[in-house]
């Protein structure tokens, strides 16, 4: 699991260059990015460039469906992803997913939109959520598919799960009615913001940027915690994350999310390992707003997960 | 892309997300799929602050040890050579475990040991003004007395000696009471004034709990999956003891138990159709272990202000289960979903509560008092001398098994009426069966079936027995009605605006109590003829003969009682709510919410300090001293043969109305910050609350005034924060060691700021001949009753209210418009610190403090208003205050 989760770090680069590739996945909306405008930057210092994929190029998009509740929701969902990936370019590729009870491969990334459209119709509620336990297989799987191929590649979550309906209990409910003197739950949120930590280290190995679109928006303390941690997430692995607080609001934040998707570039840039383990990312494409993972693990020098390919 | 494809198939397969195909798995894999937590929260006193109430009477700490701890685990079922639930069968399972050992403490007013041998001689009143004890064996008719005037120290009706020196002899002292009087603990405070307050209380209590949830889901297959849970919980409730010996009127001991199990079924018949059944059963059982001398538990005194003696429910034993079947079927059509929903409710109450088996005796200052003469008397004095004003006792003979039934039906539906416009509508039925108890051992007054004894309307009903059936009550079936919208304007998804009303009812509960079962299980009672000349009983080893045997089934058999009085016209508390609100996404992660609410309710359910359907009507108040009679005070009652009726918080005649304005500002932020604030403003009004109860029953609009409980004015912050401390953050972005310390911080919190509740005032004495139950203060006209300065030594200005004249009501409300106690904050903290472990492990330390900055909130002032020659001292002014640090230390390990 962890070479898989390190395999970002793969080196990519032709057999004739020593140097080790690192790549950087980002999204820069506006206009399209020439490679020129392009710095990165690892540790303060500028990295070279090597090779830059942009939109147009190959793209395999992972979408992730975790629907266990309101049927609304999930049909106004359901019939924005069948127009938003009807009218996706050739070179984007989609596969379908399903968490609930485990992750599971709906369809298989393919070219035709007609049987992706036929999974996504048929594909049902389930009565767990599951993205909380999906995140990171999802994670792994990306990152291994960008690890042996030049593309780009990206996952987005649709999911309209509520904290209280887990297998596990992040609710922290009363076991002891008799115990007038608890305070352990006067703040209730902290086992679902462990678990989010938790994700976030886990997570913080990978290098896929993660989009994430939740269908219901949910005031209350637990799910304030749970969303926020989730939007903290997808942000932190240079993705986004939209909560819509209304059925209506559900198309444009689907819309938005394969906006951001599209524009999506992957820069493979020189890296020569050192005995830091961490790396500050800093991508620049002039005047545009870059979305990017800012900080990276360093695989161990000489390791596997470090030689690849 | 091919090479992408191709990983995709051998990556999926790997990790098992492929139907049909295994995930690489070991043994040890798949225990590292369990996940769980071990942890440990500790409070001990060292780490609270002394709680401000407490400093201020000089005392100390409570003792405070408490350990909770547990364990939890979940993941896929698994049993070595046994079972693989592999991805379709999880479990969860938590062990919570509590052991505490603390102290009580608070402060009371009980006899001082001259009182307790009979000197008067230096008890004051409120004023500090000398309180006489009359001798009620001096009592003479005055010939003197002119009825057309008031009743005054010189137009008395009755003639009473004190007694010489104000000491009451030794002599006339009752035995029972001077053996029960060496039973109270020694006065040991000088808080005041005038002796009272003074016995301070710090006792210790030991309370205990285990308890434990699992859980199990199973996935048959894509179409069906079954849930099921069970949880057990028991704990014994440890009960500081206000004195040490039989006599004890605190808390009893009390042992707890509750289990509850469910299973649930979810079948998705397509994707657009989906079912649901649930079975649940939940039961709480709760055990009274009190002290006893032979076997029995100790008679209940009351006597006014001071501390009684023995208690209300020593004994106790009540069992509660809720049986319920629920199934559901939502389907999508068109642009609408469509939701049916069903659902059984089955009720079961089997309760064992003799309220008071060794009886309960109150004394009053009036048979003590120079008849008809506020200030004069005290309830211990008449204690002393044996003469009880009221006895009662409680004869239960079998515990009673009430069950009631209830079941709802509800289809909604949500429909998309346009892009941007969702429109909701549901409609319920909700129908509620009456109580039955399993045997018919219930009873009621039925107010339309006239009394044999005085031929007057009302008359005590079994159930089952005479043509009444097994109930009191109709089988009731109410629609609930509810509309909501959801609008973005324009077709925006920055702004939203929400529309809602709703309408529902609520049935009467089945209360744990053995209350409408008078002919079966009854409180036989002893009354005053005039309890400010002549006793109910006089205090004897045992209960006063005169005692009904049971079950007494004739009408006239709940005569002269407090008499159980159940609803049967079908009334229900019924609520109807409007909601308006405005959701506004802001730049910088801001969302905006601005709303308004109305809500108000009819027929809610009221209690006997707020409602009483057998009160005398207070225009009876013009026959003054006359009403101390009893026969002719009882006369004036609506149904006389009754002394009242107990409604048990089952009387449907409060109304309530709340209007509420709120602004909400929502901030999340990538850089770990999470704020929410509220601020309301509102106002509620309605006829029933107060800490006192109302004087008007039969004037409901007169009593509409603010609710005693609502805070016009709320600001409420909770708060959650990731520090930005450790590697590539803001602070301290240190890479060796020292990161282990300063990353993984964070701090959680809620702070509430309320403004004051509205002030509630009272007259000292309430001399209305028993007419009013609540008095309320007259308000002196011209004066204005804020203070020029408020201050905690004045609060309001006390001169803006007098107490009524003997035999009239006050015109003041029952809580004042513009009067309000002061207003109170509390903030709320954790801090933590996590520690990675591993990817998958880690150590959390949390330390959660309420009150965390130790601040004291006024208490409320001192409303009772005396008289103009004995005005009470306090009044208007704040003499304490309340609230104390207090802090937990948590230990997690997740793994």
């Amino acid at each position: 699991m962890a070479g898989l989760l390190a395999s970002g770090f793969a080196f990519a680069a032709p057999p004739e260059v020593r140097t080790p590739r690192l790549r950087v996945p980002f999204r820069a909306l506006g206009e399209p990015v020439a490679a020129t405008d392009v710095t990165v930057k690892l540790n303060g210092a500028p990295a070279k460039v090597a090779r830059l994929l942009k939109p147009g190029d190959d793209l395999l998009l992972l979408i992730a469906v975790d629907f266990s509740g309101d049927l609304t929701l999930v049909d106004q969902a359901r019939e924005t992803l069948l127009k938003q990936i009807e009218a996706l370019p050739p070179s984007v590729r989609v596969g379908l997913l399903r968490a609930g009870d485990d992750l599971r491969v709906v369809e298989e990334p393919g070219a035709s939109r007609e049987s992706i459209a036929a999974a996504l119709q048929a594909l049902t509620v389930t009565a767990r959520p599951g993205l909380l336990n999906s995140l990171e297989a999802t994670q792994q799987l990306a990152d291994s598919i960008a690890a042996k191929a030049q593309v780009r590649v990206a996952t987005l979550w649709i999911s309209d799960s509520n904290v209280a309906r887990y297998r596990e209990d992040y609710t922290n409910p009363v076991v002891n009615s008799s115990d007038a003197g608890d305070m352990s739950r006067r703040f209730p949120e902290g086992l679902i913001q462990e678990r989010i930590r938790q994700l976030s280290a886990s997570l913080s190995r990978g290098e896929t940027p993660v989009s994430l679109v939740h269908l219901q928006y949910l005031g209350d303390r637990l799910n304030t915690a749970y969303q926020t941690g989730l939007s903290d997430l997808v942000r932190a692995s240079g993705g986004g994350g939209e909560f819509c607080r209304s059925v209506a609001e559900i198309p444009a934040a689907i819309e938005k999310a394969f906006g951001e998707i599209s524009a999506q570039y992957t820069a493979e840039v020189e890296f020569r390992p050192s005995k830091i383990k961490r790396l500050d990312v800093a991508v620049e494409a002039g005047e545009r707003e870059v979305r990017f993972r800012p900080r990276r693990r360093v695989p161990e020098p000489g390791s596997k997960k470090g030689s690849e390919e | 892309m091919q090479k992408a494809i191709e990983e995709f198939r051998v990556q999926s397969r790997r990790l098992g997300m492929v139907e049909g195909v295994a995930a690489q798995v070991t043994s040890t894999s798949r225990k590292s799929r369990w996940h769980g937590r071990l942890f440990e929260n500790f409070r001990n006193d060292f780490l609270d602050a002394v709680p401000h109430e407490v400093a201020q009477r000089g005392g100390k700490k409570n003792i405070l040890r408490r350990n909770q701890f547990g364990v939890n685990l979940s993941g896929p079922v698994w049993i070595p050579k046994l079972f693989d639930g592999g991805r379709t069968t999880f479990f969860s399972l938590t062990y919570e475990g509590m052991r505490e050992k603390t102290g009580r403490s608070s402060l009371n007013t009980i006899p001082t040991m001259a009182e307790r041998t009979g000197d008067w001689s230096q008890v004051v009143d409120p004023a500090g003004e000398p309180l006489p004890i009359f001798d009620p064996a001096s009592t003479a008719t005055n010939p003197g007395y002119n009825s057309t005037q008031p009743l005054t120290t010189s137009n008395l009706q009755y003639q009473r000696n004190p007694f010489p020196g104000n000491v009451i002899p030794v002599s006339r002292l009752n035995p029972q009471a001077v053996a029960a009087a060496q039973l109270y603990p020694e006065p040991n405070s000088t808080a005041g004034p005038f002796f009272r307050n003074n016995y301070f209380v710090f006792s210790p209590e030991v309370n205990s709990a285990n308890g434990f949830i699992g859980r199990l889901d199973h996935t048959v297959d894509e179409h069906h999956r079954l849930g099921g849970s069970f949880s057990h919980s028991k704990g014994l409730d440890g009960a500081a003891p206000v004195f040490l010996n039989a006599a004890n009127p605190g808390p009893v001991v009390r042992d707890r138990q509750s289990e509850r199990a469910g299973i649930e079924h979810t079948f998705t018949i397509s994707p657009q159709r989906l079912n649901s059944l649930s079975i649940d059963v939940s039961s709480d059982r709760i055990t009274n272990l009190p002290e006893t001398v032979n076997g029995r538990v100790y008679p209940n005194y009351k006597m006014g202000a001071y501390l009684p003696m023995g208690r209300a429910n020593a004994e106790l034993r009540s069992a509660r289960q809720v049986f319920s079947i629920a199934e559901g079927y939502s389907m999508r059509w068109r642009q609408h979903r469509l939701r049916m929903a069903a659902r059984w409710f089955r009720d079961q109450v089997n309760i064992y509560s003799p309220t008071y088996p060794e009886g309960s005796y109150r004394f009053g200052s009036g048979l003590t008092s120079l008849p008809g003469i506020n200030n004069t008397g005290h309830a211990f004095a008449s204690f002393l001398l044996g003469q009880a004003e009221f006895a009662e006792q409680s004869v239960v003979q079998s515990p009673s098994y009430f069950r009631r039934s209830r079941y709802s039906l509800a289809m909604s539906d949500q429909w998309e009426v346009l892009k941007g416009l969702v429109f909701s509508f549901s409609l319920g039925l909700e129908m509620s069966g009456a109580r039955q108890e399993k045997y018919d051992r219930q009873s009621t007054v039925a107010l339309d079936v006239i009394n044999p004894e005085n031929g007057r309307p009302g008359a005590l009903v079994a159930a089952g027995v005479g043509g009444q059936g097994r109930t009191f009550q109709p089988f009731l079936c109410k629609g609930e009605p509810s509309l909501g919208i959801a609008w973005n304007p324009l077709g925006g998804t920055r702004t939203v605006v929400r529309a809602s009303y709703g309408r529902s009812y609520s049935a009467i509960p089945v209360y744990s109590s053995q209350w409408g079962t008078q002919a079966f299980n009854g409180s036989p009672a002893w009354v005053s003829p005039n309890p400010q000349l002549e006793p109910a009983a006089i205090l004897t080893a045992t209960v006063p003969p005169g005692g009904r045997t049971f079950p007494d089934l004739r009408p006239e058999s709940a005569n002269n009682t407090i008499a159980d009085l159940v609803e049967s016209t079908g009334k229900q508390p019924t609520y109807q709510s409007f909601g308006l609100s405005l959701e506004r996404e802001l730049p910088s992660s801001l969302l905006l919410t601005v709303g308004l609410g109305h809500a108000h309710g009819r027929n809610l359910l009221l209690g006997n300090s707020a409602s009483n359907p057998n009160a005398i009507p207070l225009s009876a108040l013009e026959y003054r001293d006359q009403l101390n009679d009893e026969a002719f005070n009882q006369a004036q009652r609506p149904y006389p043969q009754y002394q009242r009726f107990n409604i048990f918080s089952s009387w449907p005649e409060g109304r309530y109305q709340r209007d509420a304005g709120y602004l909400r500002l929502e901030k999340r932020s990538s850089s770990g910050l999470v704020l929410s604030t509220t601020y309301e403003v509102s106002k509620q009004m309605d006829n029933y609350s107060g800490p006192y109860g109302i004087q008007d029953y039969y004037n409901r609009s007169n009593e509409w005034a603010l609710t005693s409980s609502n805070n016009p004015q709320r600001l409420t912050l909770t708060y959650s924060y990731e520090i930005p401390m450790g590697p590539n953050r803001l602070l301290f972005p240190v890479t060796d060691w020292r990161r282990y310390i300063v990353e993984g911080w964070s701090v959680s919190g809620v702070t509430t700021i309320v403004s004051g509740l509205p002030l509630a005032l009272r007259p000292q004495f309430n001399n209305t001949g028993r007419v009013v139950d609540t008095l309320y203060v007259d308000v002196v006209p011209g004066v204005d009753p804020h203070a020029a300065e408020q201050t905690p030594e004045r609060w309001f200005n006390p001169d803006a209210f007098a107490q009524p004249a003997d035999f009239t009501v006050g015109d003041a409300a029952r809580t004042h418009p513009s009067l309000r106690g002061p207003g109170a904050q509390n903030h709320d903290l954790s801090l933590n610190k996590r520690i990675s472990l591993s990817i998958e492990k880690s150590v959390e330390f949390s330390m959660v403090g309420l009150n965390f900055i130790n601040h004291a909130n006024w208490a409320d002032p001192d409303t009772t208003i005396g008289t103009a020659s004995a005005p009470n001292v306090n009044a208007g002014r704040i003499i304490s205050s309340r609230g104390g640090r207090v802090i937990q230390l948590g230990l997690r390990y997740s793994f």
